[in-house]
């Protein structure tokens, strides 16, 4: 069994006295397709922020490929090849579509130009690549975010909230693009409220609730798990 | 000698916390950085001065006269122009109020002149064994102890305290509870400026009064603030009386100027280590 | 001819003719235009800080400052010819600013603005404390030099300088990067971006420019003092000018300066705290109004490139 790309140990990371996240722990196989569910307030996002290092955890470690990344500055985490995309949109508004995915690259202009066009033809956004991003639709920015994620080549790809607010025919080109990525060998992890995203696509299931990990496991399986279905629903 | 500088130390700080109050409250309900909170102590100033001359009234009863006197500026001031910049990028709300001090600065000067004003009212020292007292700062202390009492009372138990408090947590759960946000802006804002107010009130009879006063005390509230933690009310009063100490101190040493730049240096550092400010506050 | 070659053919006509100025111009014009150059230097200086990464440097005036005094110190006490000075003072500018941007642009924005509001009053005051060196409260004058022209020319080179270093970022990753810490810091940093770095480059660069031209207008002017070149109203100008021609843009600063220039000459030189307060409230009504500038507006309405 290959080592696993993610291991998150005890993590625990507390707002005021409230953990948000609690001695939550994870690990992930390379290849394969994640998903992070649980009610709001769960502690998902703040799990992902604790895991790209723009919050500081309290306790606990993170491991990517077998090396420690915690109190890593987001941009170093970033560079070790972590991508991730945000629950509400951050592109880059004053840049052009295309900037924003040249923005982000370093070395050889045309080798990015390049890369970036293709991702912006594969998305269907080629024509727009000079628009500013702050003027295209919602779908469209979200495109354009996701992508940005790709520019990088990164191994470990965290969605926050891809199928938020996205239209089917958008959806399943989204979703036929995340398995592309894991036959290509990457890893994806993603937070999702829509369930039927999260059966359809995901092969091993983590539920969060109150900021602890209540469930882990296949789709199928959780979704009968009685501990989730109270946290979502109550008793 | 320490005894003194803790002294005096105290008496500065009750003043700097109850304006530096003010600065938190703006902050804190409305995530504005309020640039012209120094040209409001200052307008407050001459409030007292004129109010003094016109009537010769004792300077420290005209402190409510004052405060009402910024506190419908402040709220005016909110309702033209920064209401616009509340929720806007920090850059926007920076350069507005930049633009308001300097315009409130330059209005003074056009309208007051340059020339230093004094209020004569209270002068000499009490003694108390080793310890000297300076009266008008021993006065200035207590009033500024007792507004900034008072605000807190105001906060915790008043109705529309609660609102401004709820306001500053979480401005749309305290909509939805019914909250009228925009009017809440318009009374803290209000409130800050007849803070600084009293703030330079009381100042009026310690310095001279002339239109650019108000500068440093604009960068001592911000100091105060960091000192204290951004949006942590209680922690202004303490940052307040530290700055006051500090400030004592270092002037055994340095000359006054100097020592206004080892209160900037102590600022930078601060900033560096804790962002939050030092008892932890809110992230912007 | 394209639009593209019209500029190109008007921006050759315009600098030939600024060349041949100080021979057929009067002593006034020639020094009005001298000054011109100097606050195109400065605004598009803080432009290339506050424009391109967002973050307000209140205190910038302390680059010109800090400029004038070393520039004043190696010429009165060290003989250096002035150009050298002048190079000097820009180099001093940018050390300043290296050990001031390194702790203070981890702060973020609003408490980098606070951070930088102070520094002019401790630069100040560091100046009157080493009176030795600098002369303290009664400042520095430099020996009799007429040198209004060639003063002239070496202005004009610092504002074609810093408007070709302003076009030269944009157009390039680099500043492409700057701007993304305007837009969205924490994203920028999410891919991959250096955003302490960048900022400190972009400081650093913004901080040459003033500190070059500190120095020649300390020349220029024979005599410094602690208020001449550490005075709020500088930042105050510098800042209007560039929010007045539009922030970010190539252009903007050169406009604003210019525009602001004249009108405070023609107008406003006489009632200083008028004027002031005139700029203060153009702050306050571009920034609600008109947040882009004037050449941001136009470039919005019309799509033009980011590099008007």
């Amino acid at each position: 069994m290959a080592r696993p790309v993610l291991e998150v140990e005890r993590l625990c990371k507390s707002f005021g006295g409230v953990a948000a996240v609690d001695r939550v722990s994870l690990a992930l196989e390379p290849g394969r397709i994640y998903g992070l569910i649980g009610p709001n307030g769960s502690g998902k996002t703040t799990l992902f922020n604790c895991i790209t290092g723009i919050e500081r955890r309290d306790v606990g470690s993170t491991r990517f490929n077998g090396v420690r990344i915690d109190g890593l500055k987001p941009y170093e985490i970033a560079r070790q090849g972590i991508g991730r995309t945000f629950q509400l949109i951050r592109v880059f508004p004053e840049l052009t579509a295309l900037e924003n995915l040249l923005v982000v690259t370093r070395g050889s202009l045309a080798g990015a130009e390049a890369r970036a066009l293709e991702l912006l033809r594969f998305v269907k956004l080629d024509g727009l690549k000079h628009e500013y991003a702050g003027n295209l639709s919602y779908g469209q920015q979200k495109l354009v975010e996701f992508v940005r994620v790709l520019m990088r080549d990164p191994s470990l790809i965290l969605l926050d909230e891809p199928a938020a607010g996205v239209n089917r025919t958008l959806l399943n080109d989204l979703l036929e693009a995340v398995r592309r990525l894991r036959d290509d060998g990457k890893t994806v992890l993603l937070v999702e409220h829509d369930m039927k995203v999260v059966m359809g696509l995901c092969e091993t299931v983590f539920v969060l609730d109150h900021g602890e990990k209540i469930a882990e496991g296949p789709p199928g399986v959780i979704q009968a798990d009685e501990r989730v279905i109270e946290a979502y629903f109550g008793r | 000698m320490l005894g003194q500088v803790v002294v005096s130390g105290i008496l500065a700080g009750a003043l700097y916390a109850m304006v530096a109050l003010g600065l938190a409250l703006i902050f804190g309900v409305m995530r504005v950085i309020n640039i012209a909170h120094g040209p409001l102590l200052m307008l407050g100033a001459y409030t007292t001065f004129f109010i003094y001359q016109a009537l010769g009234l004792n300077p420290y009863l005209t402190v409510p006269i004052t405060m009402l006197v910024l506190f419908i500026l402040g709220a005016l001031l909110q309702r033209t122009l920064v209401y616009r910049v509340v929720d806007a990028p920090e850059l926007s709300s920076l350069l507005l109020t930049f633009g308001i001090s300097i315009a409130l600065v330059n209005l003074a000067q056009l309208a007051f002149t340059s020339n230093l004003r004094t209020v004569e009212y209270v002068t000499g020292s009490y003694t108390l064994g080793p310890l000297a007292f300076s009266k008008s700062r021993l006065i200035a202390f207590v009033v500024a102890a007792a507004l900034a009492g008072l605000v807190f009372l105001f906060l915790q138990r008043t109705r529309l305290g609660k609102a401004i408090r709820a306001t500053s947590q979480s401005r749309e759960v305290a909509m939805v509870c019914g909250v009228d946000v925009q009017r809440i802006h318009r009374i803290t804002f209000g409130i800050a400026a007849a803070l600084a107010g009293a703030g330079g009130a009381l100042v009026s009879v310690i310095v001279a009064i002339q239109p650019e006063m108000g500068q440093i005390w604009t960068f001592k509230s911000f100091l105060v603030i960091v000192l204290g933690g951004a949006g942590n009310y209680p922690g202004a009063l303490l940052g307040g009386v530290l700055l006051g100490l500090v400030e004592q101190l270092a002037s055994l040493f340095l000359t006054t100027q100097l020592s206004e730049a080892v209160a900037y240096i102590l600022l930078v550092l601060i900033l560096l280590v804790r962002p939050t400010g030092l008892l932890g506050g809110r992230q912007t | 001819m394209t639009p593209r070659g019209t500029f190109r053919l008007g921006l050759v006509v315009l600098v030939a003719a600024l060349a041949v100025y100080p021979a057929v111009g009067t002593g006034y014009g020639v020094r009005a235009v001298l000054q011109i150059f100097m606050w195109i230097a400065l605004a598009a200086s803080w432009n290339l800080i506050s424009g391109l990464t967002g973050y307000v440097s209140f205190g910038h005036v302390a680059f010109f400052g800090a400029g004038a005094y070393t520039g004043a110190i190696l010429i009165t006490r060290a003989g250096w010819s002035w150009p050298t000075a002048a190079l000097a003072g820009g180099l001093a500018a940018c050390v300043v600013a290296l050990v001031i941007g390194y702790p203070c642009l981890r702060l973020k924005g609003p408490y980098f603005a606070i951070a930088m509001l102070g520094l002019n009053e401790v630069l100040r005051a560091l100046v009157s404390y080493f009176e030795g060196l600098t002369g303290g409260g009664n400042g520095i004058s430099l020996p009799t030099l007429e040198a209004t022209v060639p003063v002239y020319y070496a202005m004009g080179l610092a504002a074609a300088a810093v408007t070709l270093l302003t076009y030269l970022v944009i157009t390039s990753r680099f500043g492409l990067r700057l701007m993304t810490i305007r837009e969205d810091e924490v994203a920028a940093e999410a891919m991959g971006i250096d955003t302490a770095r960048h900022k400190l480059y972009a400081f650093l660069l913004s901080a040459a420019g003033p500190g070059i031209v500190g120095a020649l207008a300390a020349r220029d002017q024979g005599y410094i003092e602690p208020i001449s070149v550490f005075p709020l109203a500088t930042t105050i100008t510098m800042i209007v000018m560039v929010l007045f021609g539009g922030k970010g843009t190539v252009w903007g600063p050169v406009l604003g300066a210019v525009v602001l220039f004249v009108s405070q000459e023609l107008v406003w030189a006489r009632f200083p705290y008028l004027h002031q307060l005139l700029f203060g409230s153009i702050i306050v009504a571009v920034v609600l109004l008109m947040p882009r500038g004037v050449l941001g507006v136009l470039q919005q309405r019309y799509h033009l490139p980011r590099t008007i």
